[in-house]
């Protein structure tokens, strides 16, 4: 031993010093933080590890029948977390759709599971289609930044309310804004038609309430039809139907009561026509001849290719989208 | 508790059913074996808990019969079976080595698994495996999402086993097979260059290894995750110790001669044919623990077809076994998100700028100091002295290494990604996978150094 060089000893212990002072103030880390989570049961580590996050994936895990697939839905910065969640959820089946968006497109796809789970940095949870794009449109903002108001009137009737949405990036939702000019409190109420459910509210004086999404806001459902709203007080009003996906928007006209002379216009791809039933009484559309009775507050719609001829005591009017995805709405004359 | 009984007494067993060897080495043939048999037998459709049943019989009845003869040899002192001198245990670097280790064991038996790959594709595919018993089921076919689907199987059978046999799908089970692959390999390392070079300079090696950040302590391709960059090291560390013992063996039991080595733990080592027989099965291991190990073990057939001229064709074949089973495997399954490179091979042209990229990616990371420390300066400096020592075996490693890497190199020439992210993502644990060389040439140079 004595007759060899110490150079490549201290080069050894050199090399292994270079190492050691790196892994060892990590590994004394990991030791003590091995040390703390010792006391806890190995789910509560976790936790410790993840915070509420894999709390959240936890309590959906015991909830979650294990035969029943899921969808993970996560913005595309969350989608890391969608991976961990997939991991510690299995054997529950998962599918990752990276933005609302994604899960939508994939209606026609029998396979797309039902049950909707949201995945953020934060936590998992399940969750409703609506509950989400609630969630995006609240987030964005209105296609209408300055709305054209009407003059104040305590009766409104709207030929077309919904809240649907098409193929990515179609988002049809009901613009509003309603202005109380008054002194006094307006008491609103709003009905749903042909579902007939109501709504009411309360618009303090001078104030204004603005809606981005009029029909899933005030009834908490995906659907469309026509609307009436009432209110103790005339109100200044805007109605528009609006397309969030593609940012354009239509003034919805304040209708008074039957109209079917559709004007004329040029047609485009995906035309439709509608017929609606405003009154309470039982009414029946001629659409070229055809006779279609309508109940009280009905509201119909069917493809065409061409404009029709109606009459009756109705409402009608068609819709025909652009080459550029915008819709156009063709109301009666008056 | 039963995935640590499973991991301390299963692989070692079936490892030891092929003969009588170290413990580390044990570990490993045994984790490789189980990994492709199961592999192999569910590409042919016998179904896996029968397999499963099988290679557990086969093993601990074998392994155990073995280890049954070697106590009664020692009993008997059977002159016909002498068993090699006890490895002799230098105190500072054994008492280096065991102190990571233990630190290790406490923190994975305590600590959750957190890493990102291991968690989003190893552990996933163990999971899916151990749930639905089989390697081309609807985990494979797209019913749950598998972001990685094509990733090769070895290391997520073995887990498999273990969560089968815990009936646990949880991965408490299983963090003990990555802590026993690091401690294989260190034994592996350990008990080899032990052979080659010296006790000493194995030992050494040995504790070096388990210091180095990137293998001890890196959330993310170290230990305490569960990637399979330290399966895929260890069985390039078993196949190029293979390459150099046959270079050793034509010239005595060392590297070089005047060596003062150990004698091995396996009293087959001696045999030609045995020792073909291991370098292909840590080949086909290679193939089927990781995508790369598939060029990794070409490289070590065109290397290896210079140390064992016209035996190669036999671990060829069983490279091939294993490769032609995992491409059939492979064309049964729906692809995944990861990179077809083959088919990203005609692209090299127009990605030729990414050259400079590819070609300085290790360097830079080899000089990274808080995940090597000084580790890749000494190897390069040891390898120079080295070649001077033992050209041939310091070549050998030397080609190995670079063979490797340039392997490497071009998969970040042709890949679709940023270059850059990938390379900041992948080199540490790239160069993992060349330790057992790097390791060897470092051992060869110092030992020069000393003799001086």
């Amino acid at each position: 031993m004595s007759n060899r060089s110490l150079v490549p000893r201290i080069a050894c212990a050199l090399l292994f010093l270079s190492l050691a002072a790196t892994t060892l103030p990590r590994l004394v880390v990991i030791v003590d933080n091995a040390r703390t989570l010792l006391p806890l049961p190995y789910e509560a580590r976790r936790e410790r590890q993840m915070g509420p996050w894999y709390a959240s994936v936890e309590a959906l895990r015991r909830e979650q029948p294990r035969h029943e697939p899921v969808a993970l839905v996560a913005a595309p910065r969350d989608f890391d977390s969608a991976v961990f969640a997939n991991y510690y959820l299995y054997p529950i089946r998962t599918r990752i759709f990276v933005g609302r968006n994604n899960y939508r497109n994939a209606a026609p796809d029998p396979t797309r599971p039902k049950t909707i789970v949201a995945v953020t940095a934060d936590r998992v949870a399940r969750t409703a289609y609506d509950v989400l794009r609630d969630r995006d449109l609240r987030a964005g903002r209105r296609v209408v930044t300055t709305p054209e108001l009407s003059e104040p009137s305590a009766a409104f009737v709207l030929p077309i309310a919904a809240s649907i949405d098409g193929p990515s990036p179609e988002t049809f939702v009901i613009e509003a804004t309603l202005v109380n000019p008054n002194p006094a409190s307006a008491e609103v109420r709003v009905t749903f038609w042909p579902k007939g459910i109501t709504s009411t509210m309360t618009i303090a004086p001078g104030t204004t309430a603005a809606y981005y999404d009029f029909v899933h806001q005030l009834f908490g459902v995906m659907d469309r039809g026509w609307m009436r709203v009432d209110s103790s007080a005339p109100l200044r009003a805007a109605f528009y139907f609006a397309n969030r996906g593609r940012g354009d928007a239509t003034l919805l006209p304040n209708i008074a009561g039957a109209a079917t002379a559709i004007a004329v216009a040029p047609l485009y791809r995906d035309t439709k026509l509608f017929v609606l039933n405003p009154s309470d009484m039982q009414a029946t559309a001629v659409v070229d001849d055809e006779s279609i009775p309508l109940p009280p507050h009905a509201f119909i719609s069917r493809p065409i290719t061409r404009a029709p001829r109606v009459g009756g005591n109705v409402y009608s009017f068609a819709t025909t989208r652009e080459l550029n995805g915008r819709t156009d709405f063709l109301w009666p004359a008056k | 508790m039963i995935g640590l009984l499973v991991t301390l007494t299963l692989f070692p067993l079936v490892g030891w059913s092929i003969g009588r060897r170290s413990v580390g080495e044990a570990f490993l043939f045994g984790a490789g074996i189980t990994g492709s048999i199961l592999f192999l037998v569910g590409v042919v459709h016998v179904p896996l808990v029968v397999a499963m049943v099988g290679v557990g019989g086969w093993g601990v009845g074998s392994g155990g019969w073995v280890i049954l003869r070697a106590f009664r040899a020692v009993r008997s002192h059977q002159p016909t079976n002498p068993l090699p001198p006890p490895t002799p245990h230098p105190p500072l670097p054994t008492i280096l080595m065991l102190v990571p280790i233990v630190a290790l064991t406490f923190a994975s038996a305590i600590t959750p698994l957190n890493d990102f790959d291991g968690r989003a594709f190893w552990v996933l595919k163990a999971k899916g495996i151990a749930h639905e018993r089989s390697i081309d089921g609807p985990f494979f076919q797209g019913a749950t999402l598998d972001p990685r689907n094509q990733y090769p199987l070895l290391i997520p059978l073995d887990g498999a086993v273990i969560l089968g046999l815990a009936h646990d799908l949880d991965d408490r089970q299983i963090r003990w097979l990555y802590l026993g692959l690091l401690v294989a390999l260190a034994l592996l390392v350990r008990e080899r260059i032990g052979q080659l070079i010296s006790p000493s300079a194995g030992a050494w090696c040995a504790a070096l290894l388990v210091w180095i950040p990137q293998f001890a302590v890196e959330p993310e391709g170290g230990v305490l995750s569960a990637y399979s960059d330290i399966a895929l090291a260890a069985f390039v560390a078993g196949a190029f110790f293979e390459l150099v013992s046959a270079v050793a063996r034509s010239r005595g039991c060392a590297v070089s001669e005047g060596f003062e080595t150990t004698r091995p733990r396996d009293l087959a080592t001696p045999q030609p044919r045995d020792l073909v027989f291991r370098f292909g099965l840590w080949l086909a291991f290679l193939v089927l623990t990781k995508s790369e190990g598939l060029p990794f073990a070409l490289v070590f057939l065109v290397i290896g077809a210079f140390v064992f001229r016209k035996q190669i064709a036999v671990p060829a074949i069983m490279a091939g076994v294993a490769a032609v089973a995992l491409l059939v495997w492979r064309m049964r399954i729906p692809v995944g998100d990861e990179e077809d490179i083959v088919r990203l091979l005609p692209t090299i042209p127009e990605k030729l700028p990414h050259l400079g990229d590819a070609l300085t990616a290790f360097p830079r990371h080899m000089l990274l100091l808080p995940r090597w420390g000084v580790f890749w300066i000494a190897v390069v400096i040891a390898a120079a002295l080295a070649v001077r020592i033992d050209r041939r075996a310091a070549m050998l490693a030397i080609s190995v290494v670079i063979s490797m890497l340039a392997v490497y190199a071009a998969v970040y020439v042709v890949t679709a990604w940023v270059v850059s992210d990938l390379v900041a993502v992948t080199a540490d644990r790239l160069l993992m996978h060349v330790i057992a060389p790097s390791l060897f040439l470092l051992a060869l140079g110092a030992h020069r150094t000393k003799s001086m």
